[in-house]
């Protein structure tokens, strides 16, 4: 009896405590969605009408060209981007997890890309990037390399992006591995080194599956971001030359609010989110996210 | 139990990313509102208590310089008489308020406008028609450039006036020319020549462009000189897949790969103090007027001259103008009364020589180019004679979104040479023809 009531009680008390949460989370993000997939139906152009019309925005997206090619610019982008962003974290964030003296200036330092705005960080890397006067180019020709126009060209254009956008993913990434390698019991590497086990296995054994949480946190939140790529491409190339550096999401925008087509540019949103949605179950299955850690 | 938390974890993520897309919508809501509550809330004083002024809000996205001046217009206009004020409104992401604004009721009196954003806007009813103001109060369309007022305008309806007029002129430096002993362009092959002599090359680095290809953009007014139009007479579909565009595309071809007088990628990113062209690295390029106060800035040591921009083979001319003007919002409660600030300031000479002489931009008012601040400085001259044939943008809501998806990826393709000039005008016929169609008006 009293058992179920102070059950009851405590039932009552966490809802309670939810509650703004779950309000906040319906008003701003269930709401939207819901209207937003309802507009992916309709002509809706925010200011004089919003017609139902039945699948077209999806059939006329089919044969979009512009929007596939968004979409194969994200994933090549994805592609290159997400591995590389988990090997150089991880491998930062294992160099400057001892208690070395002067390791925190490193880990600040490492972490101070993240601060800068992006297109603060951007218009930097425009200069650097400068085919003629810039950083980069001067250090090549050091060697008798003349480097390439950057971001001008079709073929060097996104792996410019690529470069400025690890330079500044790179620092929280850090900062989540060395908290999960922080987490990582010693006495696992104490009787693995008892068992005879050098660094590397050390590493393969102990480090890195015990890492799993943290690398599918760090590599979902990733794929997230890439697919949603936006703001750097933007400032570094307007998304040219050729299109090669186009988003799915300046198509988004440029379609809602520069085109007043926003039903259209729903749609494409939620062709969006499906890809953002099948990366992350794949990304799920490979990190076997669901597998107990020890 | 690990799984279900898994596919939790993605989805609520999922959900958040479209919560960014979609909250632009609220966001925008909440933030117009405060700006929305004041136009209504001040909308039913003026019949209340009759002796105060009707409160007027004008809407603008040039912050800075712009500002200030848009400020002293304002100030000029509320002491000239007192039934009206009007209060100028930084709108940073002007458009986007715009959309939420104008059907919740917030809807600004008056507006700073892009004009070729009209024939997209006019038809969903967000802006208000002036021809019955124009015809009572007697103010003559032929005062203004018939190119300016057709781009205001939509079915047959004229929406604002315009506040200036620009157009690309072709921009030399004297120095340089001086140097090579040259004249100024005036056609195509003289520009090509030209731009090949003032060409430096030291080994594999550029150190003097002759000629700027920055922006492939500039597409429309090269094909206007080889005597083109860029959609055809339908107004639904884009017409230089011809030899017209062929022409263009030659010269382009001539100048940047086999005479090299530019490298791509040349100007990107610096900044308007190690600008190329003041900085003596570029001898000539395509820009406007908006440039003469960073040249006068910057430039200490830089002697440029202007000339309208060279012919094509045929003799044609060609430019492209732009440019801004006011436009009275649909949903403004005090139509009259924004009218009148906006005759007071484009309808007049004295005031609108005031915006012109304080902003350095050319009136699109033809009286207050009589003034000889304008017509008798040289600095002018070539940009008025390049005003008299420059062309509008064509009208087409689907334009701006042709060119910059569907044209100029193809130009830039052709460009770094991965794409021959056939297949470029072909290719950027289909896109472009396509994008027209999708983003072609429907009502």
């Amino acid at each position: 009896m009293l058992r179920s009531k102070l059950n009851g009680h405590q039932a009552r008390m966490g809802y309670l405590f939810i509650t703004p949460t779950i309000l906040l989370f319906a008003v701003f993000t269930v709401i939207p969605v819901v209207m937003a997939f309802y507009l992916s139906f309709t002509n809706y152009d925010v200011l004089s009408r919003m017609d139902w019309v039945g699948l077209d925005n999806y059939r006329k997206l089919i044969a979009d060209d512009l929007l596939w090619q968004t979409f194969r610019n994200v994933l090549y982008y994805t592609v290159i981007f997400v591995p590389l962003n988990i090997l150089t974290s991880l491998l930062v964030a294992l160099l400057l997890n001892r208690a070395s003296k002067g390791v925190k200036v490193f880990r600040t330092l490492n972490y101070l890309p993240t601060l800068t705005s992006a297109v603060a960080a951007a218009t930097v890397w425009l200069w650097v990037l400068h085919p003629e006067f810039g950083l980069l180019n001067g250090f090549l020709s050091y060697f008798g390399i003349t480097g390439p126009a950057w971001l001008s060209q079709s073929g060097t254009a996104m792996t410019s992006v690529i470069m400025v956008t690890l330079w500044q993913a790179i620092g929280s990434n850090m900062v989540i591995y060395l908290a999960g390698l922080q987490g990582v019991p010693d006495y696992l590497y104490e009787s693995a080194k008892l068992d005879g086990a050098n660094a590397v296995q050390r590493f393969r054994f102990i480090t890195w599956p015990q890492l799993r949480p943290t690398t599918f946190l760090v590599s979902t939140m990733s794929i997230i971001g890439a697919l949603q790529l936006f703001d750097q491409a933007f400032v570094l190339t307007q998304g040219g030359p050729a299109n090669a550096t186009k988003t799915p999401v300046y198509l988004i925008y440029q379609q809602g609010f520069n085109q007043l087509q926003m039903g259209y540019a729903s749609s494409q949103a939620f062709v969006l989110a499906l890809a953002i949605l099948i990366f992350s179950l794949i990304n799920m299955k490979l990190s076997k996210a669901e597998e107990s850690i020890v | 139990m690990k799984k279900w938390m898994g596919l939790a974890l993605t989805s609520v993520m999922l959900l958040s990313i479209l919560a960014g897309c979609s909250s632009n919508n609220d966001k925008n809501g909440a933030v117009s509102s405060p700006g929305a509550s004041s136009p209504a809330a001040e909308g039913s004083s003026p019949n209340e208590e009759n002796g105060k002024p009707v409160e007027l809000t004008f809407w603008g996205d040039w912050g800075g310089e712009g500002q200030k001046q848009f400020e002293t217009m304002v100030d000029a206009f509320n002491k000239s008489q007192d039934k009206i004020r009007v209060k100028y409104v930084l709108q940073q992401d002007m458009i986007t308020k715009f959309l939420t604004a104008a059907t919740s009721g917030g809807s600004p009196d008056i507006m700073f406008w892009d004009r070729w954003r009209t024939n997209l806007y006019a038809p969903k009813n967000v802006l208000h028609p002036i021809d019955e103001y124009m015809e009572r109060d007697g103010i003559s369309t032929s005062d203004y450039y018939d190119e300016a007022l057709k781009e205001l305008s939509h079915g047959g309806k004229l929406y604002g006036l315009p506040l200036t007029v620009d157009a690309r002129a072709l921009f030399y430096n004297k120095k340089l020319f001086a140097e090579a002993n040259l004249q100024p362009p005036t056609t195509w092959e003289e520009l090509a020549t030209a731009a090949k002599k003032l060409t430096k090359w030291n080994g594999n680095k550029l150190e003097v462009a002759g000629f700027s290809f920055a922006d492939a953009g500039l597409f429309n007014m090269y094909f206007q000189q080889a005597g083109g139009q860029m959609l055809n007479a339908a107004n639904d579909a884009t017409d230089f897949n011809n030899d017209k565009g062929l022409s263009v595309l030659n010269l382009w071809d001539r100048m940047l790969n086999q005479d090299k007088v530019y490298k791509l990628g040349f100007e990107q990113g610096l900044g308007e103090g190690q600008d190329a062209f003041v900085t003596g690295k570029l001898a000539m390029q395509y820009t406007g007027p908006w440039m003469l106060s960073t040249y006068k800035k910057y430039g200490k040591d830089l002697e440029f001259g202007i000339v309208p921009p060279p012919v094509g083979p045929n003799g044609d001319k060609g430019s492209v103008m732009g440019g801004f003007g006011l436009v009275i919002g649909e949903g403004s409660k005090h139509k009259e009364e924004a009218w009148q600030f906006v005759k007071w300031w484009l309808a007049n000479k004295e005031n609108y020589l005031m915006w012109s002489k304080m902003s350095l931009n050319i009136p699109g008012y033809k009286p207050a180019l009589d003034d000889p601040f304008f017509k008798d400085d040289p600095a002018w001259k070539p940009f008025l004679d390049t005003l008299e044939f420059a062309k509008i943008r064509p009208q087409h809501p689907g334009y701006s979104v042709m060119e910059g998806d569907g044209l100029v990826p193809n130009l830039q393709l052709f460009l770094e040479g991965k794409q021959d000039a056939a297949a470029t005008l072909k290719k950027a016929q289909e896109q472009g023809d396509r994008l027209l169609k999708d983003n072609a008006e429907t009502k």
